[in-house]
């Protein structure tokens, strides 16, 4: 078992752990029954998908600024991993809205500006795909996820002000009995070292799909670039 | 400043030029959005009652989807003469080019609005009035600004006609949300004009800045 296999074991035992919690430690909630269980997993995963995002806006940052092939290669992974915690956050969100709400979807700002962000990081590994691979591709997606990144909080609160149906804030406002909170810590920790792991693995494929070949012929382009840009 | 003032006047007025010597753009956008009401008529059972209701979402979809053709445009006619090099190539900055364009395609989309509204008073009953023609021209600035950034980069791209609408259309939500609340209540829903139009004001300043910023990463390339 190389390194990798060992983090990703690590990352599966860590998810059963809170799952174990999540079934057979956690109360049932005196409202919603066992429906409460998906809270969980369902904020853990949008508050992973918030941090790999956040690790695409600072990757994307950092190329433009340095050309840094190890920023890019980070801002390509978290794009991937930080989509599919938001896809988990949105199925999640939406099997749990069918009992509660009575309907798979409503048009909350919570709902549409987490659908915005799928589709804005959708697109982000569109352009990753049709770009010229290389330095266009780095620099187009850069600008996409830092301006995705900002989109996000703008949707979410010019629809915020009109109508939201979603479940406001539970635990900063100190509203969780003290076991369901600490399933909720528990599985939050877990789902983040699943993203952690997962990131360290997309990292270690897209450096082996860029081959030792195309990290000198790139990092040298992107530096001499930079150089050559006019000091403002 | 002045000099980048001056560069991206030259580039809107070269591109305003090119416009009104074939006339290609503007015309056919007009049609496509007198088309896009036609089609609404048949898509949804329009009378004097719910057409206030319908008629701000039909102003915004054939608003966005000519907006996309029209910034995809300016760019496609660059890249299709080589032309773009060359703007590059002399020592205007970026910035002033990119600017240049956004402003010549903005007022290009502008001259499409002015088909749209009238056409819409005409077709669906709804007024038109000073209200509706700010919170439209507020929406055009922000969108043209980013609209003409994704339009710069995806003319360098492969699939360009998918990626616009891809990359652009979740980025132009906000003013959409905003446009959206105020052409409402312009046409009689409820809910508070001034301060979806202070959120257009808002987003413009926002989108016309950061683009402005990113417009060196994607033009240079």
């Amino acid at each position: 078992m190389n390194k990798y296999e060992k983090a990703a074991a690590a990352a599966v035992g860590l998810m059963a752990l809170a799952a174990g919690a999540i079934f057979f430690y956690a109360p049932t909630d005196a409202l919603q029954h066992d429906v409460q269980r998906i809270f969980y997993l369902h904020v853990s995963s949008a508050i992973a998908a918030y941090g790999c995002f956040a690790v695409v806006l600072v990757g994307g940052a950092i190329y433009l600024r340095n050309g840094s092939l190890v920023a890019d290669r980070f801002a390509r992974a978290g794009a991937l991993v930080g989509l599919v915690f938001t896809t988990v956050t949105l199925i999640m969100g939406m099997l749990w809205a069918k009992p509660i709400w009575g309907t798979f979807w409503a048009w909350d700002a919570r709902l549409t500006s987490t659908l915005v962000l799928w589709i804005i990081y959708a697109g982000y590994l569109l352009v990753r795909r049709l770009a010229e691979p290389g330095r266009q591709a780095a620099r187009f997606a850069a600008v996409v996820g830092i301006f995705g990144f900002i989109d996000v909080p703008v949707v979410h609160f010019s629809v915020t002000w009109w109508r939201t149906q979603h479940p406001g804030p539970v635990i900063v406002n100190d509203a969780l009995p003290p076991e369901m909170l600490a399933t909720f810590l528990v599985t939050m920790a877990c789902t983040l070292a699943l993203a952690a792991v997962m990131i360290a693995i997309r990292y270690r494929l897209e450096t082996l799909a860029d081959g030792p070949v195309a990290e000198r012929a790139e990092v040298v382009p992107a530096v001499k670039a930079r150089e050559a840009e006019p000091v403002q | 400043m002045s000099n980048t003032i001056a560069v991206a006047l030259a580039v809107a007025r070269k591109d305003l030029r090119a416009e009104w010597r074939t006339r290609e753009l503007v015309p056919a956008l007009a049609q496509f959005v007198v088309l896009a009401l036609v089609i609404a008529n048949f898509g949804f059972q329009i009378d004097s009652r719910n057409a206030p209701m319908i008629a701000p979402g039909v102003l915004w979809m054939a608003l966005v989807f000519a907006g996309l053709v029209a910034f995809g445009r300016t760019f496609a006619a660059e890249r299709e003469q080589a032309s773009l090099e060359a703007m590059l190539m002399t020592p205007a900055s970026p910035v002033a080019i990119f600017a240049g364009k956004a402003l010549a395609a903005s007022l290009l989309l502008v001259g499409c609005e002015a088909v749209l509204l009238p056409a819409l008073t005409l077709f669906f009953g709804t007024p038109l009035s000073a209200p509706i023609i700010a919170a439209v021209l507020l929406a055009t600035i922000g969108m043209a600004a980013l609209g003409c950034l994704f339009a710069a980069m995806v003319a360098r791209v492969r699939a360009r006609e998918l990626l616009l609408p891809v990359l652009t259309l979740p980025l132009w939500i906000p003013f959409i949300v905003a446009g959206g609340q105020a052409v409402q209540v312009a046409m009689g829903a409820s809910g508070t004009y001034d301060q979806a139009l202070a959120l257009l004001i808002d987003f413009d300043i926002l989108f016309v800045v950061l683009t402005s910023l990113a417009a060196r990463f994607v033009l240079d390339e």
